[in-house]
């Protein structure tokens, strides 16, 4: 395996003009402005493997996107190295330009007011792809992506799905070896957010594309990525399997019930009342100690149940158990 | 470079394209930039009614240094006005779009739009001048009309030049728009007079600092035969370089802001 990725002891840092409150404050900070060092990527080392799907996840503020734009060029880092393909991207940007496709789920890239198809047309031109792979990767995408159906369609009038899709396609038309895609699938509806998690899965697998992804939607990652590198104010805090974390983390399940009566204190065994509202309530379990079945008959035996659900755990939840618990006796992390 | 031209070509037909999606908008506009211009050129005539001349310029001369300054303005929208909204994209967000595609970020930015609505000011400028030409008789040779085209586009660099380097303001600031009121707005309304008319300081300002005195008042001195009093005769011919070298500051300016960018992020 070549690694195609390098980053090591990648660092950022930010001035930040320290803002004061009030109306005098406002006008202190106009006269004399203070700064503080915001570091928003502190010590961040992995390496990526050509072929690999990464999910890049941590809260907000983490230092993801920092990261990602240290990655494309747009930024240049206060310490460390980065190195994609080959490229030192933030000193031949250009370059790194041609091997990097780059979707922002927030703003497209797209030109506005033009029919769909233009875009593709011009962004032929600056990276500069001969017609006969333009052609393909058309059709290619055409087909998978059924770009067909508003290629003539302003951009601007497309719904956010059909937005995504033309995105994500542009972005590849270049046919680049690495792909950055920061929620790809924000505001999406789930058959929209389905198709597109498809798609990235199909260009990995067939054309052996590496990609990054940036989620705040933890089935992006459980469907997409084997591995994860999740980031917690500028520093990696876990880098491994998914299913490593899944299976520490993962036996916790939630177990909701609407009990016929409200303000019930449930004593159970092997269950905690974690949070009511009105008459229901959430209860969490560890599958190994108790079953959901054990805990639903401990309740029957006492009140009636309406309606249950028993909720899997999802990697947003796990990461909230990771941050409360600490990372102290995780797994060592599969890679470095 | 040649794969430059090319591209900018069809960056710019986009840009027309998608300007033309708005037809209203866009015919409204160059009506209302040819009312506005003149507008201007009734307020001078106005004003020359009562005095004849303002600093031995007459009515005539004076329409024609309007008109070098309206058509080359004209050309300076068609060109860099796309600049005056960099700060919008730094403000949210998009301009990292030019970043991460493989041409050079200031080309990528100044072909992304293009103001064809200036087609007003050419309209305005070119009546102008044939009607100038025949009040004053003025006799175009070869080499006349080929100075006041090189002037022209000395005047559309300092212009732009001038725009380049407010909108890299919003590099360091974030908002550049007041900056456009403060510096760009009062540059070129001083330019709808002789600078003849004003003190010294605000001539030598307007010479060597920002050089809008040679968008057209040296060089309509030039075709016009005027004296330029405080400089040196003929400082008019100086324009196309003057446009350059202030252009090539410009551009420096920007790529400076730029790489500052690159190590802020915003």
């Amino acid at each position: 395996m070549v690694p195609i990725i390098e980053v090591e002891h990648l660092m950022k840092d930010f001035k930040i003009a320290k803002r004061e409150t009030g109306f005098a404050g406002a006008i202190r900070s106009l006269v004399k402005r203070e700064f503080i060092t915001k570091e928003a990527v502190k010590d961040i080392s992995f390496t990526i493997e050509e072929g690999e799907m990464v999910g890049y996840i941590g809260p907000n503020g983490a230092g993801k996107s920092t990261t990602i734009k240290m990655l494309t060029g747009i930024l240049v880092p206060s310490g460390g190295s980065v190195r994609v393909n080959g490229i030192i991207p933030y000193e031949n940007r250009q370059k790194n330009a041609k091997n990097i496709g780059v979707v922002f789920g927030q703003r497209t890239q797209l030109w506005w007011d033009l029919p769909t198809i233009e875009s593709f047309e011009l962004l032929k031109e600056i990276y500069q792809v001969s017609n006969e792979r333009y052609e393909e990767n058309m059709a290619t995408f055409t087909d998978i992506l059924g770009l067909d159906e508003f290629l003539d369609t302003p951009v601007r009038q497309l719904s956010l799905g059909q937005r995504m899709r033309a995105d994500i396609a542009a972005s590849l038309l270049h046919d680049p070896p690495i792909l950055f895609l920061d929620e790809p699938t924000i505001g999406l509806d789930v058959v929209a957010k389905e198709k597109m998690r498809t798609f990235i899965k199909e260009i990995n697998k067939e054309r052996n594309i590496t990609v990054i992804l940036t989620t705040h939607d933890m089935e992006d990652i459980e469907k997409l990525c084997k591995r994860m590198v999740l980031i917690d104010h500028g520093q990696k805090v876990y880098d491994g399997e998914i299913s490593v974390v899944k299976d520490r983390f993962g036996k916790i399940r939630t177990l909701v019930v609407d009990l016929e009566e409200s303000d019930c204190i449930l004593q159970l065994s092997g269950g905690k009342v974690f949070k009511e509202e009105g008459n229901r309530y959430w209860i969490h379990f560890n599958r190994d100690e108790v079953s959901a079945s054990e805990l639903i008959a401990q309740i029957t035996s006492t009140h009636n149940i309406k309606d249950l659900t028993v909720e899997e755990p999802e990697i947003e939840s796990i990461i909230s158990r990771i941050y409360q618990e600490g990372f102290q006796d995780l797994p060592n992390p599969v890679k470095v | 470079m040649l794969r430059y031209v090319e591209l900018y070509f069809k960056l710019v037909g986009a840009g027309i394209r998608a300007q033309l999606q708005y037809r209203f908008a866009f015919v409204m506009r160059i009506v209302g930039m040819i009312t506005a211009y003149s507008g201007t050129a009734i307020t001078m005539w106005v004003m020359l009614y009562q005095f004849q001349e303002l600093g031995s310029w007459n009515f005539y001369e004076m329409l024609f240094l309007f008109a070098i300054a309206i058509l080359s303005w004209g050309f300076c929208i068609i060109l860099f006005f796309h600049f005056r909204s960099l700060d919008t994209y730094i403000l949210n967000g998009t301009f990292d779009r030019f970043l991460v595609r493989p041409i050079n970020p200031f080309f990528h930015f100044m072909a992304m739009k293009f103001d064809v609505a200036a087609f007003g000011q050419f309209i305005f400028s070119i009546f102008i001048f044939i009607w100038v030409s025949i009040e004053l008789g003025i006799d175009w040779s070869f080499g006349k009309f080929l100075f006041l085209l090189a002037s022209i586009v000395g005047g559309v660099l300092i212009q732009g030049g001038l725009l380049v380097i407010i909108s890299a303001l919003a590099f360091w600031t974030t908002k550049s728009e007041q900056f456009y009121w403060v510096v760009m707005y009062p540059a070129r309304n001083l330019t709808n007079y002789p600078l003849v008319i004003y003190p010294k300081f605000v001539q030598w300002f307007t010479a060597f600092v920002i050089p809008f005195g040679f968008v057209n008042y040296f060089p309509a001195a030039v075709i016009l035969g005027k004296e330029t009093p405080f400089f040196p005769e003929n400082i008019g011919y100086l324009a196309p370089i003057v446009g350059i070298v202030f252009f090539v500051i410009a551009y420096y300016i920007w790529m400076l802001g730029l790489s500052r960018y690159k190590s802020t992020g915003s």
